[in-house]
């Protein structure tokens, strides 16, 4: 707990603090207030201050410390209680840590306050979450093809996520599908899955011209605030609608979007949620000339707006923190083989922001598959492709995942392959892939796709035992340098093998860590191929004695 | 490895040697008479005999991959222009093989594919008509020009190329020991799915015996052809003059990039090999199907070595 004394003594070290004013402690809660003046500040400025228990550190991510001058919330950083938004250093040293935190607060003043200066990013509205019958509310949006104007609106399909728990409330999460205005539909750019699922609820939306909020960042908290802003037409429309459904869905909740302009033109959404049978509108007598028309128009009333959580998850933030190349990710890419390396190569392209990405294997996925590969237990056994399909879709809204039937390589390719007809016909399917991962660790294919010369690129990977190397081979030198790799050149341990109960099928002994490590650092590696236009090497990704030095060569 | 890398490189030509592939070859060279006889007949007084060339002709042939070319030299009169040359050659080969074979136009000369045979073997010739520069001059001169398609040619405006197909012949004659080099190369080439030009890299191996002190066992002087190759090929200046016509630098057929990417392989190449004297299976591997072994003492295909019990030694894992 911070002293008070030792506080007013740190504080009179700073000499644009003019003055102290009664600092008490109530629930472990020092407030205070300080007045500030320094050489281009015109005149003196309040604020009160909180330090919570916690101080010097941290808690939740965010500071201990709060300034407040609710004077000031039309300046950037101060949110609508009046606090400032300031992020400061680390430093447990208490005293120091004030110096440093007032200090902070002398620097905003100078930099938001005196110089008014505009951060480049753009801020989104500040949105109080709010809980209707103790549940969130959460909806996730993509980009459209479709420009809406002023006063556009319509209605939004919807459905339903998994419900979870959000701040130990129970959340219900929904993703936005399409919108549908002037009888068009307008589908959010989500993959097909998303895109095809039917839509079990929906809302309603209206398209504003401007921001719905105070002071361009505090969003609108009572309804009167949106009189002028909607029309006339889409309120009767409101009262209509919540006329037709009073009967059979009173008190079910209806999403309200009201979209508007961001930066570069992009749409954003906010969310407000109204029960039906309590929409926030009246009926009003039109008058004219003090003569009742016999008009009826709908006008807002005073109340206070719910507003739910809303997500912009279009394909530019989702994978804004990170992606593998563009190169890579817009190509239409085949995965042959879902074991260990297939399933974590499928995984991290997804991962990665690839956007078409086809499967195929003949295998099923057993318990003892879950240990070194991204199955999951819970599935209990079924088709490895049927899995990683789900698994793929379940990471990214963008991923096109098309399972290619078992049959294809393991019966079609190989019986068919010398036939020269049958293989023209096979050699133009597969050119239709600009990458084809084969993760099978299966020579006969491996010498089928050599002969077939396909225009994409294929990238064959298979490990040694106990996940000693990783073998990468490119198109076209594949087959010589896999196979010699294995029977000449590498030290591959066929005897300490895993051998299961039953029949003979030994496998290798590595560990999903083991594995992974190779994998990732084989597609890293790929990565900056791409990215760089390097030449396509053949490499193999050697462990050091130490088993925790990998090193790269190339061939 | 537990023989020496001069003594594996041997193994390496041995295996790919072309006395393996007798049998193919001499369906090849009987071919190969037989339509060189068809065209003396059919142009009998405006044709000089014609002349074998191809890497079989250079004695630089490896048995996975050979060329038979007929070389057609043609009297300066025979024909008002080489495309007409070109054409009659075509339609002659067409209208004689068409039953037998797939006669296609290719850069400068006509492919014949012969359909496969009883054995399933499939043979391939390509025939190259060339007119003499000057009127009974190429007795003398050796000099002809060909008819470039314009399908394959780089510039639109060039039809033709003037060359020595003898001088290019005559230039690796009698020069054994640069022969196994660029056998090697070409085994690297081939295995390793290379695609240069096996006449660059002919051209590339004699200057580097011509320029460079090139000594030692065999790995010693591939070695330092290679060293060679990757301390020039990239830099300005070079040259690869084709002994076919000395107007032809024949190192302008890759660009600055490929040039630089050649250096590099062959760096990596020496490198890794150095760093691990079995690496050298993966750029010069012995081809399989001719290897001698201790216990064959000859030749044969190669049996699998794995039982029923034990996983093959080439066994990968990642499933």
């Amino acid at each position: 707990m911070i002293n008070i004394e030792l506080l007013k003594e740190t504080l009179k070290r700073l000499s644009f603090i003019k003055n102290i004013n009664e600092i008490n402690c109530e629930d472990s809660i020092i407030r205070g207030s300080i007045v500030i003046l320094f050489d281009g500040l015109e005149s003196s400025l309040n604020f009160r201050f909180e330090i919570y228990p916690p101080y010097p550190l941290k808690y939740h991510g965010s500071e201990s410390i709060k300034f407040y001058n609710e004077d000031l919330i039309s300046i950037n950083h101060v949110m609508q209680d009046g606090s400032i938004c300031i992020h400061n250093s680390h430093n447990t040293d208490l005293k120091q840590k004030i110096l440093m935190d007032f200090d902070s607060l002398k620097q905003w003043i100078q930099k938001y306050y005196i110089d008014k200066e505009n951060d480049l990013n753009y801020e989104h509205i500040v949105v109080e979450e709010g809980l209707v019958d103790e549940n969130y509310y959460s909806y996730i949006f993509t980009d459209i093809s479709h420009t809406f104007s002023e006063g556009d609106f319509g209605k939004v399909d919807i459905f339903p996520l998994n419900n979870a728990f959000y701040k130990d409330k129970v959340i219900q999460n929904f993703l936005v599908q399409k919108f549908v205005f002037n009888k068009s539909k307008i589908p959010c750019k989500w993959n097909s899955h998303y895109s095809n699922i039917q839509a079990s609820e929906f809302g309603l939306f209206y398209f504003l011209d401007k921001h719905p909020a105070k002071m361009n960042k505090f969003i609108f908290n009572n309804w009167v605030e949106f009189q002028g802003l909607v029309s006339n037409v889409f309120l009767n429309y409101l009262h209509q609608f919540e006329k037709k459904f009073l009967t059979n869905s009173k008190g079910n909740i209806l999403p309200l979007f009201f979209g508007y302009r961001t930066v570069n033109n992009e749409i954003h959404w906010q969310v407000a949620l109204i029960k039906i049978g309590a929409f926030p509108i009246k009926g009003e007598a039109e008058i004219l000339l003090d003569i009742k028309t016999g008009k009826w128009n709908t006008k807002l009333i005073s109340s206070d707006i719910q507003w739910a959580l809303v997500r912009d998850s279009s394909y530019k933030y989702f994978f804004g923190r990170g992606t593998i190349d563009k190169s890579i990710t817009e190509s239409k890419i085949l995965i042959i083989g879902l074991g260990a390396i297939g399933s974590m190569v499928a995984k991290t392209l997804t991962r990665g922001g690839c956007k078409y990405i086809d499967i195929v294997d003949y295998d099923i996925k057993e318990p003892e598959n879950v240990c070194r590969s991204e199955y999951l237990f819970q599935s209990g056994l079924c088709d490895k492709v049927r899995e990683i399909e789900s698994l793929l879709i379940a990471i990214s809204p963008f991923v096109e995942v098309t399972i290619i039937k078992k049959e294809y390589f393991e019966l079609i390719a190989k019986m068919l392959y010398k036939d020269m007809e049958s293989r023209s016909h096979l050699i133009a399917n597969l050119n239709e892939y600009d990458i084809v991962f084969d993760c099978t660790t299966d020579n006969d294919l491996m010498h089928i796709l050599e002969i077939f010369e396909l225009t994409g690129q294929i990238i064959n990977m298979s490990i040694t035992n106990h996940a000693q190397e990783l073998v990468c081979a490119f198109s076209p030198n594949i087959y010589n340098f896999v196979n010699t790799q294995f029977s000449e050149i590498l030290n591959n341990d066929l005897e300490d093998l895993y051998e299961p109960t039953g029949c003979w099928n030994p496998t290798f002994k590595a560990s999903y860590n083991d594995i992974n490590t190779l994998v990732q650092f084989a597609i890293k590696h790929i990565n900056n191929i791409y990215k760089n236009s390097k030449e396509k090497n053949n490499f193999v990704i050697g462990t050091n004695a130490d088993e925790l030095t990998l090193e790269i060569k190339e061939y | 490895m537990d023989i020496s890398k001069h003594d594996y490189l041997e193994k390496v030509l041995e295996s790919h040697k072309m006395k393996h592939v007798s049998d193919f070859v001499s369906k090849h060279t009987t071919k190969r008479d037989e339509i060189k006889s068809e065209l003396q007949s059919n142009y009998t007084g405006k044709i000089y005999i014609p002349i074998n060339s191809g890497s079989y002709a250079k004695h630089t042939a490896i048995n996975i991959k050979f060329d038979l070319d007929i070389i057609v030299p043609f009297k300066r009169d025979a024909f008002e222009t080489l495309e007409e040359m070109f054409d009659s050659v075509y339609d002659f080969l067409y209208e004689k093989y068409k039953d037998k074979a797939t006669v296609r136009k290719q850069k400068v000369s006509i492919g014949l594919e012969f359909y496969p045979d009883e054995d399933g073997e499939v043979i391939n010739l390509d025939i190259v008509p060339g007119r003499e520069l000057n009127q009974d001059q190429y007795l003398e001169d050796k000099k002809l020009n060909l008819y470039v398609n314009a399908l394959y040619g780089v510039l639109k405006e060039k039809t033709y190329i003037q060359t020595n197909i003898q001088a290019q012949i005559d230039h690796i004659t009698a020069k054994q020991n640069e022969r196994k080099k660029i056998r090697l190369l070409k085994a690297w080439k081939h295995h390793n799915r290379e695609t240069y030009k096996s006449f660059l890299l002919e051209l590339l191996v004699i200057k580097a015996f011509d320029q460079a002190n090139i000594d030692g066992d065999l790995w010693e002087k591939l070695k330092k052809t290679m060293e060679y190759i990757q301390n020039n090929v990239n830099q300005e200046g070079f040259t690869l003059k084709d002994p076919g016509n000395s107007g032809n630098n024949v190192i302008d057929t890759l660009n600055t990039n490929e040039r630089q990417k050649l250096s590099d392989t062959m760096k990596r190449i020496i490198e890794n090999i150095e760093a691990n004297d079995d690496n050298i299976k993966i750029y010069f591997p012995i081809n399989e199907k001719f290897e001698e072994t201790d216990a064959q003492r000859g030749y044969g295909i190669k049996t699998a070595s794995a039982s029923v019990s034990i996983p093959p030694n080439n066994t990968r894992f990642g499933l």
